[in-house]
């Protein structure tokens, strides 16, 4: 999984492609840190290119969206194709997130 | 390796210092004990003499106090009659005939005592024959008793005095000695001599007959050296002491001898006499100064010590020629037993490597087929013995396994020779025929041709269609191989004969059919007859205990052997214990198939499940979005185990196994971790919003919300996830 990080003025784009997986999601978590640690903004979740999601990740997830909500900003999830929407509902993310 | 010469000589070198030192040893002894003997043997001698001298002296002076009373008590009588000289007789006769060792007794007077005879001395003697008493005078010229010394001194000496011995001829006629005292008359001149004979005679009877040893004797010699008493006939021509120390040859301690004789000393010493050597134990009667004697021969006292010594002597040489031969049998035996340590040592470095040439012929490492997925397969040998009789094997020709177990009689060496032939037997005939019973006849054609020493094989031959999971098998009288299916059980086999006992033997083939997730255990007898210390057996049913939980085929043997130790216990392994397990895991049936995949605990390995998940997606045509989601189900499962079932650090494995049918997939996640289900696990509430939404609790609500059904188990140390997916 590569995970791309842009930052536009005050929105901070995270690109996923590949898995995300419980492997994946423990080096995700290290590249993710600086952009959970000023959340104070919009972070897109760039989904296009995400094949794959397991709990690990959602819990990467759950936690950007948890910090951003700490700190007044704002998580966008963006392009996930159907499987991912399918566990997305399953876990109740569908209505935690604002998906675009 | 023998041993060397110089080895063999230093031994019997060593052999001959110890007999050298037990030879000294023992003469040290014997020289000790030989010495300490014959002193305490003189010495007795010397007391026993002693004694003997002693005990002489005493009757003699007994005899002698006899005499000198019955001459002192009358004395008073002998005064008073010298006034009437005819009543003289009287006196003399009261001596003698009052006292039994009196045998005379004259009153002689000093010559012109009485005026009108010269000499007067009447005298009474005992008759030797009657006893009666007599008389007669000595006042005969030819006595002439004036001259006579027992006159002499006994006029001379007031106390009286003991004469020389002498042959009283005219007197009393026989060798005697004479007590006299001198008698006064009432003016105190000296009238007469009263005295008392006593005979000699008896001395020689008396002290003549003592005998110290066998051929002692013994010698009294008076004042002046006569010889009185000597009955010994080497001495008999000698008549006095003097004349008998002339004759001996150490004349120093003879002449030291017969001066102390003489002198009424007492003592002892040895003396030598024509060649040998003698005792002389001496002592003086003080009274008559007398001395007497007592000679033993050197030999009789010393003679018995003497044929001991040369006894233990002779006995000693007979020990220590049984110690010479007791070492060289020693000896023989330890160059013998080194010798024989030393090929043992060579015979089991022998062994080793044969165990090593025997091991090397069997398939050891497992997986065999590592990129296989339709099979698993364990094997393992545990012989009883360093070299063992029992043997496995396989391989793979043409999308077929084939595969035999046998047990050779017998143990050791031969056996694992039968063994070794055996199994190549089995490759070179299996190479170009492809029915076992075909390779189980012509084995046993080639086997029994050779087979000299009656051994026999028991062989289970089988050969497995991997592709339609077809399995030929053929039986030469060993056991039946256990068929892992829904349940345990025995595959049905004809026993036939083992290999080697008759050629020309038809043996029947038989067929079943492998499904997938089937498994086939083949062993020898070690295992079923494998005993506890009690003798108990392990018996098929605790085989079946075993094999009842679903484990990989390494595992499953692992388990067996482990579970087998534990029932034996301490006692010693009676028989080869070799198992070959085969897990078939293939497509046999098109109806159903199965995968299999083990990973450790780590969780770099879950992409491994994509590609596991994705063959069976393949197979079954199943829609990508259902696959990403199983994918997922299982991904969750097994990374609960990795993250919960082992501690921090430790490893383990987890096994996944699926297997699909037209309509349902079925996956089995096991591991031996700790006990964890994950299906108690609360089930998360999934309308929180996001500040009161837990972490954790995500993985197993997918696990639950994909499958249809998902159940837990805890059994035999493990914790078996099953999960079922309609399709």
């Amino acid at each position: 999984m590569d995970v791309n990080i842009t930052k536009h003025e005050n929105v901070t784009t995270v690109a996923f492609v590949g898995r995300l997986d419980t492997p994946s999601a423990q080096t995700v978590t290290e590249t993710i840190a600086p952009v959970m640690e000023a959340a104070d903004g919009t972070v897109v979740l760039d989904c296009k290119d995400m094949t794959y999601i397991s709990s690990s990740g959602l819990r990467i997830f759950l936690a950007l969206r948890k910090a951003a909500a700490a700190q007044g900003g704002k998580v966008i999830v963006k392009d996930i194709n159907n499987d991912i929407r399918q566990v997305f509902m399953m876990t109740g993310f569908l209505s935690l997130f604002d998906i675009q | 390796m023998k041993l060397n010469k110089s080895e063999i000589r230093k031994s019997a070198m060593m052999n001959l210092l110890l007999v050298i030192l037990a030879a000294l040893a023992l003469e040290a002894t014997s020289v000790v004990q030989y010495y300490y003997s014959q002193k305490e043997i003189k010495e007795e001698a010397s007391l026993r003499a002693e004694g003997q001298l002693e005990n002489t002296r005493i009757q003699i002076s007994d005899v002698l106090d006899q005499a000198e009373a019955a001459v002192r008590n009358n004395i008073w009588i002998a005064q008073w009659c010298i006034a009437v000289p005819d009543s003289i007789q009287r006196v003399t006769e009261r001596v003698v005939s009052n006292n039994p060792v009196v045998v005379g007794s004259t009153m002689a007077f000093v010559p012109g005592y009485y005026k009108n005879s010269a000499l007067f001395s009447p005298y009474t003697y005992r008759d030797g024959q009657t006893d009666e008493l007599k008389y007669k005078t000595l006042a005969t010229t030819e006595y002439d008793y004036p001259n006579q010394e027992w006159f002499q001194k006994g006029i001379a000496i007031e106390s009286g005095h003991w004469s020389e011995p002498y042959i009283d001829k005219g007197g009393g006629d026989m060798l005697m000695t004479t007590f006299s005292m001198p008698v006064k008359d009432y003016s105190g001149r000296t009238a007469a001599v009263l005295t008392a004979d006593i005979s000699l005679g008896w001395l020689t009877s008396m002290f003549g007959d003592v005998k110290m040893y066998p051929s002692a004797f013994s010698m009294m010699a008076s004042r002046t050296g006569k010889v009185m008493v000597s009955p010994a006939p080497a001495f008999a021509m000698y008549d006095t002491i003097q004349d008998i120390a002339a004759s001996m040859e150490n004349n120093e301690v003879v002449d030291v001898l017969s001066r102390e004789m003489l002198a009424g000393e007492s003592g002892s010493k040895t003396v030598r006499f024509r060649g040998d050597d003698y005792f002389v134990y001496y002592a003086p009667v003080e009274r008559t100064g007398w001395s007497m004697c007592i000679i033993v021969p050197e030999d009789e006292v010393s003679g018995e010590i003497r044929t001991m010594a040369w006894l233990i002597r002779l006995l000693q040489i007979v020990g220590l020629l049984l110690l010479v031969f007791i070492l060289r049998a020693v000896t023989r035996n330890q160059l013998k037993l080194r010798e024989v340590s030393v090929k043992k040592d060579m015979m089991e470095s022998d062994l080793r490597i044969s165990r090593g040439i025997q091991m090397s012929m069997i398939p050891k490492v497992f997986p065999p087929f590592p990129d296989r997925k339709d099979i698993d397969m364990a094997g393992m040998i545990i012989p009883a013995r360093d070299v063992g009789g029992d043997l496995y094997d396989f391989y793979m020709r043409d999308e077929k396994l084939f595969f035999c177990i046998g047990d050779v009689s017998g143990k050791g060496v031969p056996a694992s020779l039968v063994m070794a032939i055996t199994r190549s037997t089995f490759r070179s005939v299996s190479g170009r025929e492809t029915s076992p019973a075909k390779i189980v006849s012509q084995m046993n054609e080639s086997m029994a041709d050779v087979n000299e020493n009656n051994m026999f094989v028991t062989f289970f031959c089988g050969v497995l269609d991997m592709v339609t999971g077809k399995m030929t098998y053929c039986n030469a009288g060993h056991n039946a191989p256990l068929l892992l299916s829904d349940s345990v059980k025995e595959l049905p086999v004809v026993p036939n004969l083992p290999l080697g006992i008759i050629a020309d033997m038809s043996f029947q083939e038989q067929e079943t059919e492998l499904h997938c997730d089937d498994a086939l255990l083949l062993y020898t007898d070690g295992l079923t007859e494998a005993e506890d210390s009690h003798h108990e057996q392990f018996g098929l049913k605790r085989v079946f205990g075993v094999l009842h939980e679903h484990r990989t085929a390494t595992e499953h043997l692992e388990t067996m052997r482990k579970v087998v130790n534990d029932f034996v216990g301490k006692a010693p392994q009676s028989d080869d214990l070799t198992m070959l397990l085969i897990h078939y895991l293939g497509d046999g049936s098109e109806q159903v198939s199965c995968r299999h995949l083990e990973m450790n605990n780590d969780i770099r390995q879950i992409p491994r499940l994509e590609a596991f998940v994705a063959d069976i997606a393949v197979r079954r045509s199943l829609d990508p979005g259902l696959v990403a989601s199983i994918n997922l189900a299982i991904e969750e499962a097994v990374t609960n185990v990795i993250m919960y079932a082992y501690p921090k650090g430790t490893e383990g494995t987890v096994s996944i196994d699926s297997k699909d049918s037209p309509g349902l997939l079925e996956f089995t996640i096991t591991d031996s971790g700790m006990e964890f289900d994950p299906t108690s696990a609360p089930k998360p509430d999934t309308s929180l919003d996001v500040e009161q939404r837990r972490v954790g609790g995500l993985g197993i609500h997918l696990v639950r919300s994909i499958m249809d059904s998902v159940t837990y188990q805890r059994k035999g140390g493990r914790n078996i996830l099953k999960m079922t997916k309609k399709i």
